[in-house]
């Protein structure tokens, strides 16, 4: 990636927690910049160049949504990810209907914002079209949507391949449960089970059993990883 | 309908009641006029008979029996005392002079007063009237009878009857229509307001019960209780307020103290002691925020105000995609999670919701269902009506209970230690109660069925 695209801003209000996230960025490899109101962050996007922005949505002068919403109409396109505390569902969808490519609810774990800032940096790349996916010795067919490892089947549901791709599209990124719920379910809910862990052990089972190496890594307290050994 | 419901308003029952007392004070002020009347009318005739009496008997003593036989033949003669009846029979009753050939048998008194049916037609008459008559014994043992035809008189009190009877008949029935109309003009209107009303409850608060423009009372209430609405509206929309406030003023510090337990836990020089308390520490308080969350979202679905993003959606599609979801669970469980019934199942609603509360339900029938029993996910059309039920073959729930798991934070004894915080259902009652859908609990015998009767979908 180039110095551009590792540069994010930051726009938040409250000092400790805007000290926090740029410092956690900022250990990751960002270049942070930080903006503490709207008008600010306003000036700030202006210049460009940043691969992600995040915004809390209550801003003392302006709504965080607002802002973007500037972002928009002044044809800035970086990927927004919005930091709310109203965490309310019509927020949320508010939040991206106004353009959010991402939602965050406050208070969140750096992990999952680190996350999070990661696969939207991603996506802000050029889209890669490929048909086949690999990590290790594991194949994914985007097209015949079949599995393989070492040229051996595995047998998936439709739903358990679309999780394994998009592990496998966050190749050596720490994906929450949250995401997961998101992006392969398109669900905005919080169930209050393990549901996920239950579905990702049998995609595991399924994917790293009888295995020279396993593939899925459990990141505790946050989520998943898949990643090849070395 | 509109006059069963006119019938049963207690604006009708008080009217009849107002009839009735009215009713009975009309019948007897009418009797009195007619029992009055009639006894005025009576009381003149006998003064004329009496008079009459006291003037044939004076002359009976100033000329003697011959003296009153012409004074009576003058009478009968002329027209003017055509009403009246005489009789003069000498002491064995044969008649010596008088309108009526023969003593009638009923008079057998020396004096008083007799009412007898006349033996034969009066001269120039063809009925046999009814006689009223006053009797008298001179002291020779003649007799005199002076009496009148008060057929007539029957005749006027029969006449002031059949009208005050009319009259008592006509109010009453007047009376009765009037206030069938009014009780139904009134029970339309309170009809009208209802019908806002409940539509208002559906649908959400933005509406407001119509006015006539008529400003009378009806329009009154509607207005009053159209600004109890806006001052309804007003405080939800404080409460809301306060809530996103609270939500932003514990978020702040909370996200604060999160993080930095986080970099502690992140940190280098730290023991794994140390590690591990952090650690137990921010999983509390994520469940203290998820709690705190799922309050919030409870509330909002509450205040109604997500009604603008209904849609017709399919429960079949929604069930499916829970069931998919929880598959990997149920299988943990050794539990067989299955999907029957119709193949659409159409309601008006918010999918996520929709499938939010289908998932705490499912969730719920995996958690306290058996294990290596089975949870069966069912949508129907019952009677139009869209029905979806979720059951399992466990425990299930005492009947007593069944209100009660509802409330939020109820746990059930036997599932106290069980993960979960008492809100799923609390939250299936909120969506469930946003879709104007009923919830009915039955038992599986084993094992609870749950049942969500949706309303038809709007086309």
């Amino acid at each position: 990636m180039t110095g551009g695209h590792r540069r994010i801003l930051v726009v938040e209000d409250d000092p400790e927690t805007a000290g926090q996230l740029v410092e956690s960025l900022t250990t990751s490899g960002y270049q942070v910049d930080l903006a503490t109101s709207g008008n600010e962050a306003l000036r700030r996007g202006a210049t460009g160049g940043y691969a992600v922005i995040t915004i809390d949505r209550m801003l003392p002068d302006i709504d965080g949504i607002t802002v973007m919403r500037q972002f928009r109409d002044d044809g800035i396109a970086a990927p927004v990810l919005i930091v709310s505390a109203l965490g309310e569902v019509d927020d949320r969808v508010r939040g991206l209907r106004a353009g959010g490519d991402d939602y965050l609810v406050k208070p969140f774990s750096f992990v999952e914002l680190l996350a999070r800032v990661e696969a939207l940096g991603r996506r802000s790349d050029t889209i890669v079209k490929e048909t086949i996916l690999r990590v290790g010795d594991l194949a994914l067919d985007l097209v015949s949507r079949t599995a393989s490892r070492r040229g051996k089947d595995i047998v998936l549901f439709p739903r358990e391949f679309q999780l394994l791709e998009y592990l496998v599209r966050n190749e050596g990124r720490v994906v929450s449960r949250a995401m997961l719920l998101q992006h392969v379910w398109d669900l905005h809910f919080d169930p209050s089970t393990n549901i996920i862990d239950v579905y990702v052990g049998r995609v595991r089972r399924k994917v790293d059993g009888q295995q020279a190496y396993p593939l899925i890594h459990t990141v505790r307290g946050t989520g998943y990883c898949l990643r090849a050994p070395g | 309908m509109l006059l069963a419901k006119t019938l049963t308003s207690s604006t009708f029952r008080l009217a009849l009641i107002a009839i009735g007392t009215f009713g009975v004070i009309v019948s007897a002020i009418f009797s009195y006029v007619y029992l009055s009347t009639s006894a005025y009318v009576r009381s003149r005739s006998d003064r004329a008979i009496v008079t009459e009496y006291l003037s044939l008997k004076s002359t009976y003593e100033r000329s003697g029996r011959d003296g009153l036989i012409a004074l009576i033949q003058e009478r009968i003669a002329d027209s003017s005392f055509a009403d009246n009846v005489y009789i003069l029979a000498d002491p064995s009753l044969v008649t010596l002079a008088g309108s009526l050939r023969t003593w009638p048998s009923t008079a057998t008194a020396a004096e008083g007063w007799i009412e007898f049916r006349a033996p034969e037609p009066l001269p120039n008459a063809t009925t046999r009237p009814l006689l009223r008559a006053m009797l008298g014994t001179f002291p020779s043992r003649d007799r005199l009878l002076v009496g009148r035809d008060i057929s007539e008189l029957d005749g006027f009190a029969d006449q002031i009857k059949t009208a005050v009877i009319s009259c008592v008949v006509l109010i009453f029935v007047l009376a009765g229509v009037a206030s069938i109309l009014v009780t139904r003009r009134t029970v339309g209107r309170i009809e009208s307001i209802n019908a806002a009303s409940r539509a208002i409850m559906q649908s959400g608060l933005d509406q407001r019960i119509p006015l006539r423009g008529t400003h009378d009372e009806w329009d009154r209430v509607a207005e009053n209780l159209n600004l109890m609405l806006d001052r309804i509206e007003t405080l939800m929309g404080e409460v809301k307020q306060v809530s996103d406030n609270v939500a932003h003023d514990l978020r702040t510090p909370l996200t604060r103290t999160r993080g930095r337990l986080e970099k502690a836990y992140h940190g280098h020089r730290i023991g794994e002691d140390a590690k591990a308390l952090i650690g137990d520490t921010i999983a509390d308080l994520d469940a203290v925020l998820r709690i705190f969350s799922s309050l919030t979202r409870i509330a909002q679905i509450e205040t109604q105000a997500r009604r603008g993003a209904f849609r017709t959606v399919n429960l079949v599609d929604i069930a499916g995609e829970v069931v998919e979801l929880y598959d990997a669970a149920a299988e943990q469980e050794n539990t067989r999670l299955t999907v029957v019934g119709d193949r659409e199942v159409l309601v008006t609603g918010d999918r996520d919701l929709i499938f939010d509360a289908i998932a705490n339900l499912v969730d719920n029938a995996i958690k306290h269902g058996r294990s290596g029993g089975q949870v069966v996910v069912a949508n129907e059309n019952i009677d139009g009506k869209p029905v979806i039920s979720i059951a399992d073959d466990g425990p299930g729930i005492p009947p007593c209970e069944y209100e009660q798991v509802f409330k939020r934070f109820y746990r059930l004894e036997h599932s106290r230690y069980t993960p979960g915080n008492g809100l799923g259902l609390s939250l299936v009652a909120a969506v469930a109660h946003l879709h104007g859908a009923r919830i009915e609990m039955l038992d599986n015998s084993p094992g609870l069925k749950l049942k969500l009767w949706f309303s038809a979908p709007m086309r």
